[in-house]
């Protein structure tokens, strides 16, 4: 099985700067992984149905101005879509109480400004092979069926 | 979480069950081989349409307006978007669904992004089989779109029923088209950002340029303009009517022309008793590769409690063997070497992977990666062979009308 | 035999040798280094570099062409430079406590920045709720920017509005003056982030209507104000956004000048005369740490602008050569590791600013990059500003810079700097042409890449971040502004009962009049924005309308 990791690097809410995540997907793919990037201002129905299509492993969340206010609301969408197998990462200006919150939301890792993108390629690439184990997939038909 | 996909639900249309599908099989996941039968009876129902032409033609615009066009219709629209991987890293960035965002949403519309992953031809390996998986569930529609610039970024032509070259004005695009090659494939000529200088030229030059061919078929020149939803009605049903034209599933008649060395892979590997007594399966095959697949038994184990290194030799060189034969003519090994990385032991799951390297008149190479499930690269092998005159397999009998699926 | 003596600087040619061998011998590995222009930068500059004989041509006097010295002849001394902080936060009555408090610790002027809500172009209602007010004001109506200005008197105090097209903010502006007695004709300011092409490459917060829509709408914009609200200036080209989405600040000044001709030729286009606008059109610049290349960079531009429209329009008036900014210190390169630092990284990029000869600043808090400031760091940032003033008499020369060797060298190599990337926009088609087919974004993002790589390498230091790092806990950062989502909670209620009782039927009807401006290729829109404004339509309403009508902005999506 091919463990690329495939990952997406969007922006929900309001902020439109979007230097970091050009930036973040740019090294990703230079670190051989599989990037679907998005301009910023993404609705969360639409984040859900893009990780569902492309079958993502990694959600990677850019987050300047107070959005991530709103990531719990993503995370609640993604479990109702049965994609609470795909791990949520946010990169940006989170304050730090805020951080509390959204790693009890489920968000895997919370980067700040200063992190290095060697560091978020090596975190992600731990997450997904505990993933991919979890998501394997039998087609046979079922017995009986 | 939910229940896990299953191929009731990837039947009755579930959208994450279709996703997985195609992961599967991007990946050539365990089960590749179960899910392609599974679907096989239930293909030639979609029309499936191609889109190519060189960067910056506006491709991707315009696949996202005829996916309006096409929902506005009621049908159901699939759409591949494939991207070319990077030469230095094999990393990808997939950006053109970004572009579809107008339409994407539609609760009609599954949008999947492919990285070449190195692949010649433009197109990711497997795409042929992952249009398979929306043309058994049920997309009207399948619209697979790629960057085209050169004679060798033809492969589309292969996979879709009808194949539309998009050329941007003022670009050179037409003339480059032109000189490239590649209009050759097209059954329908796009002239995109229409309201630019030089659409008109454009137009001319490639209008001229189809009639200097001597081919019989008529291949419309569209102009249309995206943004404001121009010309992309006509596109539509220019492009629909040549795929019913076609005839849906041609591109499965032709596919089946083509599996020659898949089926000749597949076919030696029940020949070979050594293989069958380890436990070695062959689950894929083509020109010049093979897939192999074991599962380590407590019989594969050596005296240090791990995987016997000649059982995982074996994996590799079955591999290798059947690749270098693939091609008809009867190849022997004249040198093998592996490497081995990590330890092995009793339940992992192996699979070997052959690619050619090289082949000439009397010698070829191949490399096997032996990986282990969870991605791990176990194992690196290597191979020449000899190639002798004569075939590896009696001649096949006169054909007759083609038998099932595959 | 004696050497000659070099009869222009009467030293013996031997003590420049003596010094190069000297150094050489005492550095050892000597390193390279380059500015974030690209240009490569020595160890010493003197009268070989530039040794002060073109002074007339190179940099005059004050207050006169080339310009190089200051746009006016009295500058700082004469008129200190505008103290236009920033302020936005929360609902129009929290805005306004802190605008008068502000006043009161020395700001002289007004720049109101609304919530981003705002800058999507939709009202209160459309959006979650707890996304508003956290980075700027929610202001949707004219009943809201009169509360935000309770107090202060419009007709004395600049009010430079953050709002892109189509200008509500301004359209609010002026109902209020209008309710006020207070004629159009006093109300001066600015409509900050004017520039749609700049919002399309680099910020794109400020990008709400598709981009030909934005052209026309910013040229309407631009021919009513100079009618109507004549002390106002309705264009200010943006080069803070291109800079701060990685743009080196040569790049980002030539992109801007480019931004700046095209809407020029625009105007011209209309059958505006070059002479009646000109005048009204300012700048807004980011200042970056690296001090000296920013003073060259702004004394580049000042030198270069008046060149540039006398050729292309045949301009040669004082009044419409003057290259007028505002600049504001970059937050970009702000850090959350220690942020007092913060606190000297904003006095030198003000210093830089100043020393540029800018006409108006805004500094940066220091509690910026953890979230919108406090009160406290707002204070500070203020105060830096008085200090460099009144106790570091920073003002009592102009110019000061003037004259050094390195100083005038590098202003000339950024000049050379910023012509080459002009020229490569020009070359592409102009500033719109090169946005729309992407080049522009392209090259900004391969210098961020280019930057980015520095610092991860350790080529380009942070301090705290790759650099003299300590280990810091929650502790060690100060407290965050937060929301007061029940004040926000109740905004939101007034809202909507305030929209229930107004007049539906003055509403309808001043949209449906947009609407058909928009369609109609001769009529300006923003007059009827502003009438649509006095009419009390929303901003959202506003927005919607013309989005309807003339298109919604798509960014293009480009790593």
């Amino acid at each position: 099985m091919n463990i690329v990791p495939k990952v997406l690097v969007t922006k929900i809410g309001l902020d439109g700067h979007d230097r970091g995540s050009r930036v973040v997907a740019a090294h990703l793919r230079d670190a051989g992984m599989e990037v679907i990037y998005t301009p910023p201002w993404q609705a969360i129905d639409a984040v859900v149905k893009l990780a569902v299509e492309e079958d993502v492993d990694v959600i990677g969340i850019s987050s300047l101005a107070t959005d991530h206010r709103i990531v719990p609301k993503l995370m609640r969408a993604l479990k109702e879509a049965g994609l609470d197998g795909v791990a949520v990462i946010v990169g940006g200006i989170v304050p730090d109480a805020d951080e509390a919150m959204l790693i009890e939301a489920g968000v895997a890792r919370v980067f700040h400004p200063g992190s290095s993108l060697d560091d978020i390629a090596d975190c992600i690439r731990s997450i997904v092979p505990a993933l991919r184990r979890v998501r394997s997939v039998d087609w046979k038909e079922e017995a009986g069926a | 979480m939910d229940d896990p996909p299953s191929l009731a639900r990837l039947l009755a249309g579930d959208r994450r069950a279709v996703a997985q599908a195609i992961s599967t099989i991007e990946n050539d996941a365990p089960g590749a081989v179960d899910l392609e039968r599974e679907l096989a009876a239930r293909l030639g129902r979609s029309r499936v349409i191609g889109i190519t032409g060189p960067p910056g033609a506006g491709k991707s615009t315009l696949v996202n307006a005829l996916i309006g066009e096409i929902v506005g219709r009621g049908l159901r629209v699939g759409v591949v978007a494939v991207d070319p991987s990077s030469p230095l890293t094999g990393g990808a960035v997939l950006g053109d669904r970004a572009r579809m965002s107008d339409h994407g949403a539609h609760e009609r519309v599954f949008i999947r992004s492919l990285s070449t992953r190195g692949h010649v031809g433009g197109l990711a390996r497997r795409t042929d089989r992952i249009v398979d998986v929306l043309d058994a569930t049920g997309f009207d529609v399948v619209i697979v779109e790629t960057v085209g610039a050169g004679q060798s970024e033809v492969a589309i032509a292969d996979i879709a029923d009808a194949c539309i070259v998009v050329c941007a004005p003022g670009l050179g695009d037409a003339l480059q088209a032109i000189k490239a090659g590649i209009l050759e494939i097209a059954d329908i000529l796009v002239v995109s950002k229409a309201d630019l200088p030089g659409a008109d030229a454009a137009s001319r030059d490639l209008a001229d340029m189809l009639r200097l061919r001597r081919e019989a078929r008529s291949v419309p020149v569209i102009k249309t303009i995206a943004t404001r939803g121009e010309g992309i009605a006509t596109l539509a049903d220019a492009a629909l009517a040549r795929a019913d034209e076609r005839g849906r599933g041609q591109r499965l008649h032709r596919r089946r022309d083509g599996n020659a060395h898949a089926d000749r892979v597949l076919r030696l590997a029940t020949r070979d008793p050594f293989v069958r007594t380890l436990g070695i399966d062959c689950i894929d095959g083509g020109e010049g590769r093979a897939t192999t697949r074991l599962r380590v038994a407590a019989h594969h184990v050596n005296f240090n409690g791990g995987c016997h290194g000649g059982v995982i030799f074996a994996l590799a060189d079955a591999a290798f063997g059947l690749a270098s034969n693939s091609h008809g003519a009867l190849a022997s090994g004249i040198e093998a070497h592996i490497g081995f990385h990590v330890g092995v032991k009793e339940g992992d799951a192996l699979t070997a992977r052959a690619t050619e390297i090289s082949r000439g008149n009397k010698l070829a190479t191949y490399r096997v990666d032996v990986t282990r499930d969870d991605g791990t690269l176990v194992a690196s092998f290597g191979g020449t062979v000899y190639v002798a005159a004569r075939a590896n397999e009696p001649a096949p009998p006169p054909a007759s009308a083609a038998s099932g699926a595959r | 035999m004696n050497k000659p003596l070099d009869p222009v600087t009467l030293l013996p040619p031997a003590a420049g040798e003596r010094w190069r061998s000297e150094y050489a011998e005492q550095i050892g590995r000597d390193r390279a280094s380059e500015n974030r222009s690209g240009i490569a930068i020595k160890a010493l500059y003197t009268n070989d570099d530039w040794d002060g004989s073109r002074y007339d041509a190179d940099l005059g006097y004050p207050g006169q062409e080339p310009y190089t010295r200051g746009i006016y002849a009295t500058m700082h001394r004469g008129r200190t430079w505008t103290q236009r902080q920033l302020i936005g936060l929360g609902t129009p009555a929290e805005y306004n406590a802190r605008l008068l408090s502000l006043i009161e610790h020395g700001a002289t002027a007004i720049s109101l920045i609304p919530c981003n809500s705002v800058f999507r172009g939709y009202d209160m209602d459309e959006v979650d709720a707890e996304l508003l007010g956290t980075c700027g004001v929610v202001v949707n109506t004219a009943d809201h920017m009169d509360t935000c200005l309770d107090g202060v008197d419009i007709a004395r105090m600049s009010c430079a509005m953050n709002d892109p097209s189509p200008f509500t903010l301004l359209a609010f502006l002026l109902a209020v003056a209008k309710r006020r007695g207070v004629p159009f004709a006093s109300i001066t300011g600015t409509s900050n982030q004017s520039d749609y092409l700049s919002h399309y490459v680099a910020n794109h917060m400020f990008f709400r209507i598709a981009l030909p829509g934005a052209r026309r709408i910013l040229a309407d914009h631009i021919d009513f104000c100079t009618r109507n609200v004549p002390r106002w200036n309705p264009m200010s080209v943006v080069g803070q956004h291109m800079q701060q989405a990685g743009a080196t600040p040569a790049q980002a000044m030539a992109f801007t000048l480019a931004t700046a001709l095209q809407n020029a030729d625009d105007c011209v286009a209309r059958g505006m005369d070059p002479k009646t606008f000109l005048s009204r059109f300012t700048f807004f610049f980011d200042i970056s740490v690296s001090f000296f290349e920013e003073v060259a960079k702004f004394r580049a531009a000042r030198r270069l602008w008046p060149r540039l429209l006398r050729e292309r329009y045949g301009v040669d008036d004082s009044k419409s050569l003057r290259f007028k900014f505002h600049a504001q210190t970059s937050g970009v390169d702000l850090t959350r590791q220690q942020p007092l630092n913060n606190i000297a990284r904003v006095t030198v990029q003000a210093m830089a600013g100043i020393f540029g000869g800018l006409q108006s600043l805004h500094t940066d808090a220091y509690d910026e990059v953890l979230s919108c400031p406090t009160e406290f760091g707002a204070r500070i940032a203020v105060s830096t500003q008085n200090i460099l003033r009144e106790e570091a008499h920073l003002t009592d020369v102009i110019d000061p810079l003037g004259g050094s060797y390195y100083v005038e060298t590098l202003t000339g190599q950024m000049e050379e700097e910023i012509l080459r990337n002009l020229a490569i926009v020009q070359d592409a088609g102009g500033m719109y042409a090169a946005v729309e087919s992407g080049l522009v974004q392209r090259l900004i993002g391969e210098s961020a890449r280019r930057f980015q790589a520095k610092v991860e390498s350790g080529e380009e230091t942070i301090v705290g971040v790759n650099a003299y790092r300590v280990d810091e806990t929650a502790d060690d950062r100060p407290p965050v502004q937060g929301v007061d989502d029940d004040a926000v909670r109740t905004h939101l209620a007034a809202f909507a009962a305030w929209k229930a009782s107004r007049s539906q039927a003055a509403v309808a009807t001043a949209l449906a009049a947009l609407a058909r401006a928009a369609n109609a290729p001769r009529a300006n829109v923003f007059e009827h924005v502003v009438a649509a404004a006095e009419a009390g339509c929303t901003h959202g309403e506003i927005c919607a309308t013309l989005r309807r009508e003339l298109g919604f902005g798509h960014v293009q999506a480009m790593v």
